[in-house]
């Protein structure tokens, strides 16, 4: 069901404002309207994002250095006023965390560069001639770089007319280290004989003494550097164990942020703040703001011509947890239709076909059971849990009725889909019909509700008409289904062009719209993926089954290799095809049933409320 | 001593198997390598990653049921190997050809739609169930691939 809106103005005193906006946040009943401009982000909204940013670092920084939170880790408990507190513990740990993180990392970074001047200068170690030393006097130059090593016996032959002797030194990756001196007159030649041969000039670190000593003396220093490092990790471990502290102070941040995000617009005394409150809410709005104030104004108005509410979806338990898969998809549109009524009992009868196992359906419903209990998902998560529990208690119904037991066949109350694919194909196009036809009559239904019964008439009655009269076709002698079919057909063609100007451009729209049909085959003919699916869970564990079995026949050894393989082919098995057959009997929601009917688009209720990651603010 | 039939039914076993194990594997391949760039840079999104690198993985799946099923009813998981007609052969043969070419190139495809949906997750999380709704359509032709070659070896009476 889609929650009517009426839509908030308020205007109060500017002095009033941060309390009220804070009863606001605690209240969480109204979703305040930033329009464009004119409404202002409050004072220190800016630093408090540079906060968060700061804190979500260390959060990070915290989560790689500390242990790991456990899976099934329930959020911790603060009461309401002490989440208000600011925690300056929190404000202390960030600021210690990002001087800590960026010490390790320069460090870090200082000894890589020393590392990889060592590797540098690993050809050179050979040389006698302290680097400081290796500089142009009066008459000489030097020439020092790696020489590629193809290059080598031909560089070799060649220099001797030069009457250079080059010092011949290690090997390394760029070539063969070597040096070179010569008079200053013969500098230029010289060059030019090295460019030839494609010699690369190196560049020393600026330090003295031999490469040897200089490269020990790198290598202690970097290991002084990282050992220090690790030294500052082991302490960031310490800190890492009071992250609650910092996780606390994150949130505390991020629902200030929030709070502090709009302002309404302003005068020197007072303010003005719109917003959108559920229809059946605004007492409880007009209760917040009144617990901190006398001085105000509070109006509550139906949405204008052209305004968009936003979408707040509600429904009883067993079909709320369906909303899941309409906010996979797209909300419905503000005035439209929530769906959830009619796309729910579907979504449950084809995801059990699809899955189509007792066994597995029995596996997911336990462990399903359990897992919610330990964890207790909110929100989407824990909607969409509930989708698939209420699917895996489908799936144990149809696998019993198809007989289904983790691949076995036993006992089937309806029929075997295997042996009888026919039937089968029947039956999913048979629920396709009805599934198609739901989502006809609910557009028939917002037609009429818009006043347009014609509309409703022409484009969806008269498809309806002529999809009867192919269904007594099929199954009643004599000629009914005909002339329904014809009749149908008639309509289509005679209204399917009405929009259109002049008689023979309206008639060619009908003959057109005639044609829509081929799409509703398609339609129908896309529900034979249940079968399917239903087929792919069913083959693969008997072939699971199968490959157990010659494992059992192999002895001793082979049983127990055969357990390990039905526990885990099954267990693969299940969640392999829980998310197909989620994924596919949402797919038939949104492309075959939602395709007659649906409006998307509609923008998600988001109150001003506490929204926190890590704790759980008790009121 | 087997017959050209037996053989052309192995046959169709063998490229329904597979084809459309080679196809699922390019597309898994495909979408992981997407998957493992967007995870250096977030590993909280592995979850996410890890369904959508695991959708074009079907086709291999409904390739092996497919050689299965032609296996099954040939009798080579009881033992005794029947012996086909050419003409049953080639029938076999056929029916697995739609898995075969329909499981190669959808699973590369889906491969790639699963991909740009990795991509679309890594940007905007809270979307990552459009990018699987994406992938998903691809799968559509695998299943009716696959429908269409059960029923074709369902039609062959040994």
């Amino acid at each position: 069901m889609l929650i009517a809106m009426k839509k908030a103005t308020l205007f109060a005193l500017k002095e009033d404002r941060d309390a009220i906006l804070l009863a606001l946040q605690k209240d969480g009943n109204i979703m305040l309207i930033s329009e464009g401009d004119k409404a202002q982000t409050l004072e220190g909204a800016d630093k408090v994002g540079d906060r968060i940013a700061k804190a979500k670092d260390a959060l990070k920084f915290v989560d790689l250095h500390g242990k790991k939170d456990s899976m099934f880790a329930s959020r911790l408990p603060v009461s309401y006023d002490s989440f208000l507190h600011e925690s300056q513990e929190g404000s202390d740990l960030a600021d210690q965390i990002e001087a800590l993180s960026g010490k390790i990392m320069s460090l870090r970074n200082e000894a890589s560069t020393m590392t990889s001047q060592v590797d540098a200068l690993q050809p050179w170690m050979d040389l006698d001639i302290p680097l400081e030393q290796l500089a142009p006097t009066d008459s000489s130059v030097y020439f020092a770089g790696y020489l590629p090593e193809l290059e080598k016996e031909a560089f070799l032959e060649d220099i001797k007319e030069l009457a250079v002797e080059p010092i011949v030194l290690r090997e390394a990756p760029e070539g063969r280290a070597m040096l070179l001196f010569c008079l200053k007159d013969d500098a230029a030649q010289l060059k030019h004989f090295l460019k030839a041969h494609e010699f690369a000039d190196v560049v020393f670190p600026k330090r003295t003494g031999l490469a040897s000593e200089i490269a020990t003396d790198l290598t202690e220093a970097a290991r002084m550097k990282n050992s220090l490092a690790d030294e500052l990790e082991a302490e960031a471990k310490k800190i890492a164990e009071s992250k609650a502290e910092l996780q606390l102070y994150y949130d505390q941040l991020t629902a200030k942020e929030e709070r502090l995000a709009n302002g309404g617009v302003e005068t020197e005394k007072t303010f003005y703040l719109e917003g959108w409150v559920r229809k059946d809410r605004t007492a409880r709005v007009e209760k917040a703001i009144r617990s901190v104030t006398e001085a105000y104004q509070l109006e509550f108005n139906d949405p204008a011509e052209g305004e968009i509410p936003p979408t707040e979806l509600e429904n009883n338990s067993f079909i709320s947890p369906y909303e899941s898969v309409i906010e996979l998809y797209s909300r419905p549109q503000a005035g439209s239709i929530d769906p959830d009524f009619l796309m729910a009992p579907f979504h449950f009868i084809f995801f059990g076909m699809m899955l189509s196992d007792a066994g597995y359906g029995l596996v997911l419903t336990i462990g399903l059971m359990i897992a919610l209990k330990l964890v207790k998902p909110q929100g989407f998560g824990g909607k969409l849990a509930m989708v698939i529990l209420f699917g895996s208690i489908s799936t144990i119904i149809w696998g019993a009725l198809f007989g289904g037991w983790f691949g076995l066949e036993l006992h089937p109350l309806l029929f075997v889909p295997m042996k009888e694919p026919l039937k089968m194909l029947a039956l999913c196009f048979g629920l396709g019909v009805l599934h198609l036809v739901c989502g006809m009559l609910l557009k028939a239904y917002m037609q009429i509700r818009d006043g347009d019964v014609f509309g409703a008439f022409c484009d969806e009655f008269s498809w309806l008409i002529m999809f009867a009269g192919f269904f007594c076709m099929a199954f009643m002698p004599g000629p009914v289904g005909k002339y329904l079919a014809i009749a149908g057909a008639a309509i289509i063609v005679l209204t399917g062009g009405r929009e259109k100007k002049g008689i023979i451009s309206k008639l060619l729209g009908g003959l057109l719209s005639l044609y829509n049909i081929s799409g509703y085959m398609s339609d129908l003919l896309s529900y034979s993926r249940i079968f399917a699916l239903g087929l792919a869970t069913g083959v693969i564990a008997m072939v699971i089954n199968t490959i157990a079995q010659m494992l059992i026949a192999a002895g001793p050894v082979g049983t127990v290799v055969a357990v390990l393989v039905l526990l885990g082919g099954h267990l693969f098995n299940i969640i392999i095809n829980v998310l197909g057959a989620f994924v596919h009997s949402s797919r038939l929601q949104y492309i075959e049933f939602f395709g007659k009917f649906y409006e998307a688009g509609g923008k998600a209720f988001v109150p001003l409320a506490i929204r926190t990651k890590y704790m759980n603010v008790t009121k | 001593m087997i017959t050209l039939g037996t053989a052309l039914a192995f046959a169709g076993a063998a490229v329904a198997a597979g084809f459309a194990g080679v196809g699922s594997a390019v597309g898994v391949g495909i979408a992981g390598q997407a998957g493992a760039g967007v995870v250096s840079e977030d590993p909280d999104k592995f979850g996410n990653v890890l369904v959508l690198q695991a959708l074009p993985g079907t086709q291999g799946i409904y390739g092996l049921l497919i050689a299965f099923i032609i296996v099954l009813n040939l009798g080579v998981i009881d033992g005794n190997v029947k012996d086909l007609t050419t003409f049953q052969g080639i029938a076999l043969f056929c029916a697995g050809l739609p898995m075969a070419i329909g499981g190669l190139m959808s699973g590369i495809y889906q491969g790639k739609v699963a991909a740009s949906g990795i991509y679309l997750c890594a940007k905007r999380p809270e979307e990552t169930g459009k990018g699987i709704i994406l992938a998903a359509m691809v799968e559509t032709y695998a299943v009716l691939s696959l429908l269409i070659s059960f029923i074709m070896v369902n039609g062959v009476k040994l």
